[in-house]
C-alpha cells in the first residue's frame, strides 16, 4: 500500500469523523498542522483512531500513540504503514 | 434572610440522616463495613453482556428487594427502573434515621442529582423495539427516560409539595444537589431537605467511558504510579438536612454539620479537566470559604479520585495549589478503587461516606496497594483505615465532564473549627 | 441581604429564526410557523403528518463557526447561539468574547429531554456495529449537562455550572434558580434560560401518550383543547445584580422580585397531577417571604399549552391564589408551543402594555379561568407559572423596572 494512498485515505476520514464541513479532502496538505489549523483536540484524536481502526482494519492501542502522532497526515501516514500487516505494506 | 457572605451570621445545617444503596449492598452499614475492611466490589458485568466492550468490569449493586421500601408509594402503572429504586431505597434509609414522617411535612425539600436516569430500561425498550420492526415501534413505544425521574419517583413516593430539584450535572450532580440543599436551607425556602443522587450502570456509559479510553480493564487504582483508568459503578446516596435549631426542637441527633460548598467550571473542555487543576482548586477555596475554615484546619480529603491518569493528576495539583506544604500530610482517599464511580451519585455517596469516617473517627483505605504517584504527592491512605482528629472538618471533592467542580465541608460537631 | 436581581440581556433561538426582537414580531402575528417532522424512521404512522415547531437549518451558523459547532449536538448550538446573544444584548462582551469576571459568571440551563437525537445515533451504533464503534464525540455530547458545559466554555463562564431537568418546567425552574444564585451572593452574574431538541422519536411517543394536538396549533384553556404543540429552541437570559447592570450602564429589562418552586405530589409517572390547593399554597407562602402582596400583581403569564390536565392544574391554582378572582391570564404557549425555551421569552415580554394573546377558541366552561383576549390594564407585576407532567412546578414574579 503506496504512501500516497494511505495519505488520502487518512485525509478522507479526517473530514468524515471529524464532521469538517465544507472541507475537501485534498485541501488538506500532507503537513497541515491538524492542532493548530483544523482544531483536533483529545476527543477528536480518539475519533480519528477509530475511524483509522475501520479504514485499515488495524487495532490501535495505547502504546505507541503519542502526541507526535496527530501531528498532521505524514506522522499518521507513518503510523499506520507501522501497523499495516507485512503482506499489506508491500503492495 | 441569611447572608451567604458572612458564615457567622448564618444558620448552621446539619445532617441528620444518611442512606446509600451501594455495590456493598443496601444499607449505610454495608458499605462502611466494606471500606473499612479496604474491600473492592468491582467485578465482571452481570447485568448485561460486556461482549463487544473494551472491558469487562464494574461495580454493580446486589439485587434489592423488589418491594419499596414501607411507607412509600409510587403512582399506579409506575415502572420504577433500578435508578429510581437505588433512590427509594437510600433516601428512605435516611429520612427513616432521621426519625422524620410519611408524607413528608409541607417545607420539605429535594434535591437529587442523577446523570443516567432510567438509561437502562431506556436502551433495552428501544434495542426490543427496534428487533420487532417499524409497525410494532408505533404502539406504545419506549419513552425516553428524562434524566428526572429519579426526583420524580422519590418526590411522589414521599408526598413532597416542597421545591424539587432535579440536577444533571453529571459527576458533580449530587455534590451539586447538597449544594442547592444547603443554600435552600440557609434562605429558609425549605425547613428540611432530603438531598443525594442516584445512578445505574448501563451500556451507554459503559460504552461511552471505553469509547474515550478512559475505563481501566483492571479494578482502578486512583493516585498510583500505574493507574490506567476508572471503573464504572452504580448506587445512590442520600442525606438528611436541616437548620441545627430544627434538629434539637425534634429532638435528632446531629450526625455531622455541612459547613460549607463551593462549585465552579473550568469552562476548558468537555472532557478533560484544566491540567492544573484550577478550577477544582477554586471549587475547594469556594467552599472552605463558605464554611469559614481555612486549608490548614482540613483534617482529610475524599476525593474525586477517579483513577483515570488526567482526572488524578489535575485533583493532586488542585490538592498541593490549596493547601500548599499540608498536603503532604493531609490524609487523602478516595471509594472509587472500592465502589467504581458512581456517575451521577458518586457526590452524595461520598458525601456520606465522609460523613461516615467522620462518626468513625477514621478515614478508610482505598483498596489494593501499590505505589503512590510520586508526581501526585498527595498522603494517600493504604491499607488500614487511618485514624483522624475527628474534631477537624473534612473536605469532599468531584470533578465533572463538562468541567463541572463542586466540594463539600463537613465536619462531626458544631465547635467551632479554627 | 437579599440582592436585586435584573435581566438585562437575552437570547433567543426558535422556529422563527434567532434573536428576541424577531421573536416578538412573529408571536404578534400569530404561532411560530410548523414545520414537517422528519419520518424516515418510521417512529409514525404512514397516515401521519407530523409537525413541530422546528428551527430553521443553519439558524446556529450565525453565531457559532463551523469548526467549533461540528463538536456540538443541537442542544448545545442553541443554547450557545442563545447565550452569545444574550451576553452581547446586554451590552456585557462583544459577540462571542469571553465574559468579563468569568470566575463569578454561573451558567444554569434546563433541559426537559436533553439530546435524544444523539442518544438515539449512539444506541444505533451499539446495536448495528457493536459498543467499540460508540463514536466518542457523540457519547460527550448525549449528557443533559453539554450544553451548559459548552455555553461555559465559549463564553468563559467558570463560576457555578447547573443543568436542571424538570419536564416543562425546566427552563422555569432554571431561571429561578439562576436568580437564587446572584440573590445569594454565589454568583455575580448567571446565564439562564432553557434548551430543547425535538427530535421524531420525542414526537412519536408524546403523540402516543396523547400529549400532542392533533389539530395544527394548541388552544389553551379551550373547551375543546386536545394537546400542545412542540418546538425546539433556546432562550438564554443575563441575570445580574441591580447595581453592577447601573454600573455598566445596562438598562434592565425586568426586576424578578420573587421565586419559588414546588412539586404536586399527586401527579402520575407521566401527566399533570391534580394538586392546584397544595401549589396555591406555596407560591403564596413564598410571595409573603419575599414581600410581594399577591394584589400587585396584575397579570399571570401562564405555562398551560392545551393540554387537557395541564390547563386545568394552572388554572386551578391561579384561582385558588387569587381566592377566586385572579388578574387577566396569558397562555403564550399557544403561540410559542412547549419545551425550548420560547415561553421563558415570551414571558419576559409579559409586562409591556401590547401583550399578544392567542385566540382560541370557545373557553372551558369547567375551568374556573379563562384566558384574557384583547387590550389588558398596565400591570406593574406580572407572576409566571409553569406545572409539568409528574409534578414539577416553578414559578417568577418579574416586575417592570
Amino acid at each position: 500500500m503506496d504512501e500516497a494512498n494511505i495519505r488520502l485515505r487518512i485525509k478522507r476520514i479526517l473530514v468524515e469523523s471529524l464532521a469538517l464541513e465544507g472541507v475537501e479532502p485534498e485541501e488538506i496538505e500532507d503537513d497541515t498542522p491538524l492542532r493548530e489549523e483544523l482544531g483536533l483536540d483529545s476527543i477528536d484524536a480518539l475519533e480519528l483512531i477509530l475511524g483509522l481502526e475501520r479504514e485499515f482494519g488495524v487495532r490501535i492501542q495505547g502504546r505507541g500513540l503519542g502526541r507526535e502522532t496527530f501531528t498532521n497526515v505524514a506522522t499518521l501516514g507513518a503510523f499506520v504503514q507501522q501497523r499495516l500487516p507485512e503482506s499489506a505494506a508491500s503492495g | 434572610m441569611s447572608d451567604h457572605a458572612d458564615p457567622r451570621n448564618r444558620r448552621r445545617i446539619v445532617v441528620t440522616g444518611i442512606g446509600a444503596v451501594s455495590p456493598f449492598g443496601p444499607g449505610v452499614d454495608a458499605l462502611w463495613e466494606g471500606l473499612a475492611a479496604g474491600e473492592e466490589r468491582i467485578r465482571p458485568v452481570e447485568l448485561f453482556s460486556t461482549e463487544g466492550h473494551r472491558t469487562r468490569l464494574a461495580a454493580e449493586v446486589p439485587e434489592l428487594p423488589e418491594s419499596l421500601p414501607a411507607g412509600l408509594v409510587l403512582p399506579r402503572g409506575s415502572r420504577p427502573s433500578r435508578t429510581d429504586r437505588f433512590a427509594l431505597h437510600a433516601a428512605h434509609e435516611a429520612w427513616l434515621m432521621a426519625g422524620l414522617p410519611l408524607p413528608a411535612p409541607p417545607e420539605a425539600g429535594l434535591f437529587l442529582g442523577s446523570s443516567t436516569g432510567g438509561m437502562y430500561e431506556g436502551e433495552e425498550a428501544y434495542w426490543r423495539l427496534r428487533r420487532t420492526g417499524p409497525e410494532r415501534a408505533r404502539t406504545k413505544p419506549f419513552a425516553p427516560q428524562p434524566n428526572g425521574t429519579p426526583a420524580d419517583a422519590v418526590a411522589h413516593a414521599f408526598g413532597l409539595s416542597g421545591p424539587v430539584e432535579a440536577l444533571a450535572t453529571a459527576c458533580a450532580a449530587s455534590t451539586m444537589a447538597l449544594e442547592a440543599a444547603l443554600d435552600s436551607l440557609r434562605a429558609g425556602e425549605v425547613r428540611v431537605a432530603l438531598a443525594g443522587g442516584a445512578d445505574g450502570l448501563c451500556q451507554t456509559t459503559f460504552g461511552g467511558f471505553n469509547s474515550l479510553r478512559a475505563v481501566d480493564e483492571a479494578p482502578a487504582r486512583p493516585f498510583r504510579a500505574d493507574r490506567e483508568g476508572l471503573s464504572l459503578g452504580e448506587g445512590a446516596g442520600f442525606l438528611v438536612l436541616e437548620t441545627e435549631a430544627d434538629a434539637a426542637s425534634r429532638g435528632a441527633r446531629p450526625l455531622a454539620v455541612l459547613a460549607g460548598a463551593g462549585s465552579t467550571c473550568d469552562a476548558f473542555h468537555m472532557t478533560a479537566p484544566c491540567p492544573e487543576g484550577s478550577g477544582a482548586a477554586r471549587a475547594m477555596r469556594v467552599a472552605l470559604a463558605d464554611a469559614g475554615v481555612s486549608p490548614g484546619a482540613v483534617g482529610f480529603l475524599h476525593a474525586h479520585g477517579s483513577g483515570t491518569p488526567h482526572n488524578d493528576q489535575a485533583e493532586a495539583a488542585a490538592i498541593r495549589a490549596v493547601f500548599g506544604e499540608r498536603a503532604a500530610t493531609l490524609p487523602v482517599t478516595s471509594s472509587k478503587g472500592a465502589v467504581g464511580h458512581t456517575l451521577g451519585s458518586c457526590g452524595s455517596l461520598e458525601a456520606v461516606i465522609t460523613v461516615l469516617c467522620l462518626i468513625h473517627g477514621r478515614v478508610h483505605p482505598t483498596p489494593g496497594g501499590g505505589v503512590v504517584d510520586p508526581e501526585a504527592r498527595v498522603d494517600l491512605v493504604l491499607g488500614d483505615p487511618r485514624a483522624i482528629d475527628d474534631a477537624r472538618p473534612a473536605l469532599s471533592l468531584n470533578l465533572a465532564f463538562g468541567g463541572a467542580n463542586a466540594a463539600l465541608i463537613l465536619r462531626k460537631g458544631p465547635e467551632d473549627p479554627r | 441581604m437579599i440582592r436585586s436581581v435584573v435581566v438585562t440581556g437575552a437570547g433567543v433561538v426558535a422556529a422563527h429564526g434567532s434573536g428576541l426582537p424577531a421573536f416578538r414580531e412573529a408571536l404578534a402575528r400569530g404561532p411560530l410557523p410548523l414545520s414537517d417532522v422528519p419520518t424516515e424512521d418510521g417512529f409514525h404512522p404512514p397516515e401521519d403528518a407530523p409537525r413541530a415547531a422546528l428551527v430553521p437549518p443553519d439558524v446556529t451558523k450565525r453565531w457559532i463557526e463551523p469548526l467549533i459547532a461540528r463538536r456540538m449536538c443541537l442542544p448545545s448550538r442553541l443554547a450557545v447561539s442563545a447565550a452569545i446573544q444574550a451576553t452581547s444584548e446586554a451590552g456585557l462582551a462583544e459577540p462571542g468574547d469571553h465574559v468579563p469576571d468569568g470566575d463569578a459568571t454561573a451558567v444554569c440551563l434546563g433541559t426537559a429531554w436533553g439530546s435524544i437525537s444523539y442518544t438515539l445515533r449512539l444506541l444505533r451504533q451499539i446495536e448495528e456495529a457493536g459498543p467499540g464503534s460508540i463514536s466518542p464525540f457523540l457519547f460527550t455530547e448525549t449528557v443533559a449537562n453539554a450544553p451548559a458545559g459548552q455555553v461555559a466554555i465559549r463564553l468563559g463562564a467558570r463560576g457555578p455550572n447547573l443543568t436542571l431537568t424538570q419536564r416543562e418546567a425546566s427552563g422555569t425552574a432554571a431561571l429561578v434558580r439562576g436568580a437564587a444564585l446572584v440573590a445569594s451572593g454565589r454568583a455575580r452574574r448567571v446565564l439562564a434560560g432553557a434548551t430543547d431538541e425535538i427530535s421524531p422519536i420525542l414526537h412519536s411517543v408524546l403523540t402516543r401518550y396523547g400529549s400532542l394536538t392533533r389539530g395544527d396549533r394548541a388552544r389553551p384553556f379551550a373547551a375543546d383543547r386536545d394537546g400542545f404543540v412542540v418546538a425546539e429552541g433556546a432562550a438564554v437570559f443575563l441575570l445580574e445584580t441591580e447595581e453592577d447592570a447601573a454600573d455598566r450602564g445596562a438598562t434592565p429589562l425586568v426586576r424578578i422580585v420573587a421565586w419559588g418552586r414546588g412539586n404536586d405530589p399527586t401527579a402520575s409517572a407521566t401527566d399533570w397531577g391534580r394538586g392546584a390547593t397544595g401549589l396555591a399554597r406555596r407560591v403564596a407562602t413564598e410571595l409573603a417571604r419575599a414581600d410581594v402582596p399577591i394584589d400587585t400583581i396584575g397579570r399571570v403569564v401562564s405555562g398551560a399549552s392545551g393540554s387537557r390536565r395541564g390547563d386545568e392544574l394552572e388554572a386551578r391554582t391561579a384561582h385558588a391564589l387569587f381566592d377566586g378572582s385572579p388578574p387577566p391570564v396569558l397562555a403564550p404557549k399557544g403561540l410559542t408551543g412547549e419545551y425550548g425555551g420560547g415561553f421563558l421569552a415570551s414571558a419576559l415580554g409579559s409586562l409591556d402594555d401590547e401583550v399578544a394573546s392567542p385566540s382560541v377558541g370557545a373557553a372551558d366552561p369547567d375551568l374556573p379561568v379563562a384566558p384574557a383576549t384583547g387590550p389588558l390594564p398596565p400591570a406593574r407585576r406580572v407572576l409566571v407559572t409553569c406545572t409539568a407532567s409528574a409534578g414539577p412546578f416553578a414559578w417568577l414574579v418579574l416586575e417592570r423596572p
